[in-house]
């Protein structure tokens, strides 16, 4: 370097400029050769950066669908059979802690459920099962949701009363599912994280040592270690990057194809099409967080290799 | 840019780079003269310098087996000096040239080449030391898969050079080696001796002050191995201290250079 870390800051650019392309030069020219092993390497990127980016997408709707839950203050209340919506809902809005009541007669229920389930006919439907199987049903909203189980309890115990549901059971089970698929996912992530690190530490490590001839050759004229191996960690974090890309294409393809078969389906799953649809905010985040993945699992795996050769 | 660093005789090699038509006249000299051709007289006009750029103290080389190699070897080589290392096959004549590029080092005694002990500098140090030192292996060690031109230009990608800057130092390289209308071919489409003056145009593209040959003519004809050693003479007359190891008498005696001989691990003058 002595005589040429002098001059102007032009000089210095250039030369920048230089290394650069230096370095792009090298990095491509060793995918070039890489054939196959490229391959493996990215491969492996890919399955891991899939399965997480599935598995993350998959959590953040489970979450979102907890949010939708979460925010209401409804206790359900069924009847038992003949007892008449009306007759009940004064004496409930007389409760403490009931911001309102809102009344479903069995009839409205049924014909709900019916357009849900996607049946032709509300006659037939009623024929086949000899009548209208349901009760009727009043809505009860809690001023808060702190008050939501004792209103729950006090529901109870009225006459002509048959259940009392509350949200907060199906959130709690939904929210231990999404626990234990997380903590599956965290596990199967990192497995394949090593993996994908040994993989690509190995693939740059045999490629090394295809071209130890041409390293020792850039030792003895005088290259630095960076300058000769930095290429082979450019190497690895393309590996990553590319696996990431094609892993990000995969889950965007999946995502669609499950958007499109469940906008297929009757009105009642409906909901859960929408819920599949992603934020804008998550359709920018979950690319970077893939990239930003693939590319520290391929810069490992590189400085892996290169770190047992570089040691002098 | 680059003339101004460096010290008078290598300045002269640089400059003479920049005036092409005298470079090229001397390097096609050299190389269209026959094998045979009367020895050159030593140089009268080369200016005798005091200065030591290369110096062994003392040096001892044992190996990992426990035999000995070198055994208290001094050794003072001065600016501009031309020295022939000889000796049998396994003397020590490799080991003691890898020592001065820091590839093996000395089990006692100290090696000072430019100034700074090749056996103490680690990574990057060493590597800054090398790029002041060409070398020429016997067995070429030139790379597979690239072509002429990207062997020699290895070495200025190494140390960062421009691209022009490359350009303008490969051509007068390749022809003083006479093989500029052989730049694109690979290695293995050329003789033993044209990729020994590939390997000698890597050695001194870069301009080192000095160039190490260990047996360059080991693997060649005689034909070739002249040529060979025409063109490290030329070198010399430009400035380079040259040190070459051979086994080769009589290339050494048509040379009439110093010669320092290695026998039984002792250096004999």
């Amino acid at each position: 370097m002595t005589h040429h870390d002098q001059g102007d800051q032009s000089v210095g650019m250039l030369r920048f400029l230089t290394k650069l392309e230096y370095l792009c030069r090298e990095t491509v020219l060793g995918l070039k050769r890489g054939g196959w092993m490229n391959w493996a390497a990215i491969s492996t990127v890919t399955v891991l950066l899939f399965l997480f980016g599935v598995s993350l997408q998959a959590s953040w709707q489970l979450e979102g669908l907890l949010n939708q839950f979460g925010s209401q203050l409804e206790v359900s209340v069924y009847l038992e059979t003949g007892v008449s919506a009306d007759t009940l809902k004064p004496v409930i809005e007389r409760l403490p802690s009931v911001a309102s009541v809102e009344g479903t007669s069995k009839e409205e229920a049924w014909s709900q459920l019916v357009k849900e389930l996607g049946l032709s006919s509300l006659k037939d439907a009623t024929q086949q099962l000899e009548g209208n199987p349901l009760v009727d049903e009043l809505k009860v909203k809690a001023t808060s949701s702190a008050q939501v189980p004792a209103l729950a309890q006090t529901l109870k115990q009225l006459q002509g009363i048959e259940t009392v549901q509350y949200v907060d059971e199906a959130v709690q089970r939904i929210a231990q599912l999404n626990r234990g698929f997380n903590w599956i996912s965290v596990m199967v992530t990192g497995l394949l994280t090593v993996t994908a690190i040994a993989v690509i530490s190995t693939t740059i490590r045999l490629i090394v040592l295809a071209r130890r001839r041409e390293i020792e050759v850039m030792q003895l004229v005088g290259a630095t270690r960076g300058w000769i191996y930095l290429p082979f960690v450019l190497q690895g974090v393309t590996f990553g990057v590319v696996g990431a890309a094609i892993a990000g294409g995969m889950v965007y393809g999946v995502h669609r194809a499950i958007a499109h078969a469940l906008s297929q389906q009757a009105d009642f799953l409906q909901f859960l099409a929408q819920s599949v649809q992603l934020k804008p905010f998550d359709v920018i985040l979950l690319p970077i967080i893939l990239l930003t993945f693939g590319a520290s699992v391929g810069l490992m795996g590189s400085l892996f290799a290169v770190h047992r050769f570089a040691k002098l | 840019m680059n003339n101004r660093e460096f010290p008078v005789p290598l300045g002269c090699f640089i400059s003479s780079f920049s005036s092409l038509p005298f470079f090229y006249l001397t390097m096609t000299h050299v190389l269209t003269h026959p094998p045979v051709a009367p020895l050159q007289p030593p140089s009268a006009e080369q200016p005798k310098r005091a200065e030591s750029i290369i110096q062994l103290r003392q040096v001892s080389k044992v190996y990992a087996n426990g035999s000995h190699a070198l055994v208290n070897i001094n050794l003072d080589i001065k600016k501009g000096d031309f020295l022939f290392i000889t000796g049998p096959s396994g003397s020590g004549k490799s080991t003691l040239l890898k020592m001065l590029y820091g590839d093996e080092h000395p089990s006692n005694g100290d090696i000072i080449v430019h100034k700074e002990c090749p056996h103490q500098l680690r990574g990057n140090q060493l590597s800054m030391l090398r790029r002041r030192i060409g070398i020429v292996f016997q067995d070429y060690k030139l790379i597979p898969r690239r072509t002429v031109a990207e062997n020699i230009s290895v070495v200025l990608w190494a140390q960062s050079y421009t691209r022009q800057e490359i350009e303008r130092r490969l051509q007068p390289a390749l022809k003083m080696v006479g093989l500029t209308d052989k730049a694109d071919r690979f290695p293995e489409e050329l003789s033993g001796g044209e990729q020994q003056r590939v390997s000698i145009a890597r050695a001194i593209v870069a301009t080192p002050p000095i160039l190490l040959a260990d047996e360059p003519t080991g693997n060649l004809d005689p034909d070739n191995s002249w040529q060979v050693i025409k063109i490290l003479k030329k070198l010399n007359q430009l400035g380079i201290t040259v040190v070459v190891t051979t086994h080769d008498e009589n290339l050494i005696r048509l040379s009439d250079h110093p010669v320092v001989q290695i026998r039984n691990g002792k250096l004999y003058r």
